[in-house]
């Protein structure tokens, strides 16, 4: 086969290749190596970092599928966290039900709520889809709120869970969870780049870039605009339900806005349309936070103290927003293009065109 | 009589508030999700500028309000929203919401998130009957609103440079070929904007408090803009009110913690039985 | 011989970095005249237009050589507010009125202070404006906006209009209508004028000069009378003969010669 460049496919069959060049093969196979030692040579404050990224990628593949690929936009993504969440309290506190059947009636709830909060794109495109997804965050945090008040042990505590088994085992050391959550994202994962260049793929993005011409040409705009909602909420309840028994702690304080727009963040820094670039914008707006902290140790002590540090990590995170919107619209993925191609064509390099004397 | 000048204040805060998101809507199809977090730091700038005068002229806060407008509102649009010019709908729509966490961070990370409550003349206060209390910053307020919006709607409906603006939100390519100055349109637009919501903001301030809680304002001037339409500057006033009746009558008659809800609320019946708003235009909802 | 209001010279136009649209276009446009650029589908007519008034970035092109002169001076990429306040007006193919403004407000748009061409002097041209004066653009129909088009673009104190398509999408007796209404502008007004057209016969008709284009650059010029009049123009533009007796290409000696065995 000659040798094609890395971003382009010359037929189907390629196309439909996950992996086409061997040494992304290679670089895949050496990640999930690396992926599967790391615990071994690490701090535990590590492997927790590690478990968070994985928990929010869980969450931003979700997110990648419906905005990034079904150009849906939407605000709503911290309530179906949410809904992980405060499932898992219910089942698990009030009716005492297994891990395992735990997390099976998050993601079928997930999927439910996905259905009803993916009516509206039905109606409305843009703007209008973007304010109704806002309009069901705050319906299902106030429900959540509510539940809160009147079933917690107070208004602003929150609701513990214990420890969940599967068989024998018990997820509390972070490192069983490493493993746990490390085996879950890699099904996940594939999942997603599975429906994502199939069918559903295919329709998606159509929808995306043009919806009435999709509609002309058959794609059924109800079927997909739902599943995609759907798949995105199913994701995000899973990922609320890991992350309510990973912290041991459920309260409604911690789906706000803000984690919605988190969300946003890491498929915006990580590249709107593409699964990698989900993986990577979740790490790292996930380990954004810690890195400033880190930065500060550079900084003044009293600029520690007050909350200055938590200024700049809020504001952290929208400042990536806007200079990745404005300057790497396409994100880390698209950064990671540029560099594989670059060693692609080396040593050739492409030259632009001279500029005509103005 | 309480009852009116409560429901008066709190119409011209979110009238202004949702007068700022339909004039950016117009001029460039843009939703600012940062209207609340902008209208909150506006009043905490109108605030430090007070401090640094000694409180006896106001008029120095105004002169900090007006500057902040114009270099706040014309960074916003020369700095980011004009190089995202021609890029899809969500574009803006994210780049505001990035805006508003960096403005949310400002106030946490400037002025320490402390609750801050502006008080300018409140001294003589103007007895009305029933009871209550208008102290001359809620004339004013009102005073200043009306203005506003007379002003305003003079300014659009009259002027070419009115003409301008909405043909340019329509289409900027057409309008630059036609020799108008989309940039200058455009930063225009933001700063009216940007001093609406600072109007607001100091309004706000004066009657409640600002911190980052009080940023949960922009939702109610989204809202109060959906309801009037939000290519509808009398349907701001129109929408403004209507949330204002709605949350006072919230408070008083069934549940003050539901008040706080209320305007989501409002956004879900709006969205399902008449999304374009009282006022807007029905093709609105197709343009985004 | 009067003076060139516009010289093109040897443009070459480049689209996203790797496409060239148009290589080595030369033109000229004296003053006070009608020049007709015609050509078929994606021969680079607009792409010129487009790089003369100024928007070529906003297609993400760029000229890569050759210069464009207006009034002796270089107005290689300027900004096009800049060419608009200078007199090179553009009307482009699609999006050419305020959908959204009346026509009254469409064309107050475009006025800028009191120039040589009044608004009333603009509805003379075209009286069904004026009817339809207070009536939102976007409900008017395709010549009606045609003429808005134009109006709003005398309006903007032109010295040379660029039209991009007149006849697109209009009924061949309203084409007729507009391009009399073009030719009486032209030479009342003593308005410069540069027309891209596809439909060739309406465009000849009217014109003093005209340039053929093909796959990006000019192939043939000169006097309109005499391009009306060329067999190569006639055969490849005009429908081999007078418009309304189109010939069947059989009958056309050339094209039999050029008959394929393998399909």
């Amino acid at each position: 086969m000659s040798r094609t460049p890395t971003n382009l496919r010359i037929s189907y069959l390629e196309a439909n290749e996950v992996l086409p060049r061997p040494y992304q093969k290679v670089a895949v196979a050496l990640l999930l190596v690396a992926a599967v030692v790391l615990p071994a040579g690490s701090s535990t404050f590590f492997v927790h970092l590690m478990n968070l990224c994985f928990l929010a990628s869980i969450g931003a593949l979700g997110l990648a599928i419906l905005t990034g690929y079904c150009g849906q936009i939407s605000l709503g993504h911290a309530a179906f966290l949410a809904i992980g969440g405060f499932t898992t309290v219910i089942l698990s506190t009030s009716l005492h039900l297994p891990f395992a059947a735990v997390l099976a009636a998050a993601a079928l709830i997930g999927a439910f709520i996905g259905l009803l909060v993916g009516l509206p794109s039905l109606r409305f495109r843009g703007v209008y889809l973007a304010i109704s997804t806002l309009a069901m965050h705050y319906s299902i945090i106030f429900l959540a709120t509510t539940y809160q008040a009147k079933f917690g042990p107070s208004a602003t505590a929150g609701i513990s869970i214990d420890d969940p088994s599967i068989g024998f085992l018990t997820l509390s050391d972070d490192r069983i969870w490493y493993y746990f959550l490390l085996l879950l994202l890699v099904v996940v994962t594939a999942g997603c780049i599975n429906l994502v260049r199939t069918r559903p793929g295919r329709a998606w993005m159509a929808i995306r870039d043009r919806d009435i011409a999709a509609e002309a040409l058959g794609v059924d705009l109800t079927r997909y605009k739902l599943l995609a909602f759907m798949v995105s909420a199913t994701l995000a309840s899973i990922s609320g339900c890991l992350m309510a028994y990973y912290s041991n702690v459920v309260t409604v304080e911690k789906y706000t806005l803000d984690l919605a727009v988190t969300y946003v963040a890491m498929i915006v820094v990580g590249g709107m349309g593409s699964i990698m670039g989900a993986l990577m914008g979740a790490i790292f707006i996930t380990l954004l936070p810690f890195g400033i902290d880190a930065l500060f140790d550079f900084l003044p002590r009293s600029w520690r103290f007050g909350s200055t540090l938590f200024g700049v990590q809020v504001g952290a995170v929208g400042l990536c927003i806007i200079l990745f919107l404005l300057f790497e619209p396409k994100g880390l993925a698209e950064v990671w293009r540029r560099i594989e191609v670059y060693f692609d064509r080396w040593p050739f390099r492409y030259r632009p065109l001279e500029r005509a004397r103005r | 009589m309480e009852f009116a000048a409560t429901v008066a204040i709190l119409t011209c805060t979110y009238s202004l508030l949702a007068a700022g998101v339909v004039i950016l809507y117009k001029a460039g199809r843009v939703v600012n999700f940062a209207h609340g977090e902008l209208a909150i730091v506006g009043g905490y700038v109108f605030y430090t500028s007070s401090l640094m005068t000694d409180a006896s002229s106001p008029w120095l806060a105004v002169l900090g309000a007006v500057i902040f407008s114009v270099v706040m509102g014309g960074s916003i649009y020369l700095g980011m929203m004009r190089r995202v010019i021609g890029e899809p709908f969500y574009v803006p729509i994210l780049l505001t919401i990035g805006i508003a966490i960096v403005l949310k961070s400002a106030i946490i990370v400037i002025w320490r998130a402390n609750h801050v409550t502006i008080d300018i003349g409140v001294a003589p206060a103007l007895r009305l009957a029933g009871g209550a209390t208008l102290s001359y910053m809620d004339i004013a307020s009102v005073v200043l609103t009306i203005a506003f919006f007379v002003t305003l709607y003079l300014f659009l409906s009259r002027t070419r440079t009115g003409v301008q603006f909405r043909g340019t939100a329509e289409n900027p390519l057409l309008a630059s070929q036609r020799g108008v100055n989309v940039n200058f349109v455009l930063s225009l637009a933001w700063v009216i904007a940007t001093f609406a919501a600072t109007l607001s903001g100091v309004l706000y301030g004066g009657r409640a408090f600002l911190s980052t809680e009080s940023v949960t304002i922009g939702l109610a001037g989204l809202t109060a803009a959906l309801v009037g339409g939000l290519d509808s500057l009398r349907g701001a006033v129109v929408g403004g009110f209507v949330v204002a009746l709605a949350q006072y009558l919230t408070v008083r008659l069934i549940d003050p913690v539901l008040s706080e809800a209320l305007p989501f609320l409002i956004l879900l019946v709006m969205m399902t039985i008449r999304p374009w708003g009282l006022f807007g235009t029905v093709e609105e909802l197709d343009r985004v | 011989m009067s003076m060139n209001l516009l010289e093109v010279r040897q443009l070459e136009v480049v689209y996203h970095r790797v496409a060239t649209a148009i290589q080595g276009v030369s033109l000229d446009v004296p003053e006070g005249s009608l020049v007709a650029l015609i050509g078929t589908n994606g021969a680079g007519k607009t792409t010129t237009l487009r790089a003369i008034s100024g928007f070529l970035p906003s297609e993400d092109a760029e000229i890569t050589d050759g210069e464009i002169v207006y009034r002796k001076k270089r107005v290689n990429g300027r900004m096009p507010d800049y060419l608009a306040r200078n007199g090179i007006i553009l009307v482009p193919e699609r999006d050419k009125v305020f959908a959204t403004l009346s026509v009254r407000e469409n064309l107050e748009f475009a006025a800028r202070g009191k120039g040589p061409i009044t608004e009333e002097r603009v509805l003379s041209y075209f009286p069904r404006l004026s009817e339809r004066s207070h009536q939102l653009a976007g409900y008017l129909s395709g010549g009606e906006k045609q003429m808005l088009a134009i109006g709003m673009a005398l309006l903007c104190r032109p010295e040379l209009l660029l039209i991009d398509e007149l006849s697109l999408g209009l009924a061949p007796i309203a084409v007729k209508d507009l391009m009399e209404r073009l030719h009486r502008i032209n030479k009342e007004l003593k308005l410069t004028i540069l027309l891209v057209e596809q439909n060739a016969h309406a465009a000849l008709a009217i014109a003093d000069y005209a340039y053929v284009m093909e796959g990006g650059s000019i192939v043939f010029y000169g006097p309109a009378a005499e391009l009306r009049s060329h067999p190569d123009i006639q055969e490849f533009y005009l429908g081999g003969a007078e418009q309304g007796a189109a010939k069947s290409y059989r009958e056309i000696k050339q094209y039999r010669r050029k008959r394929r065995w393998w399909g």
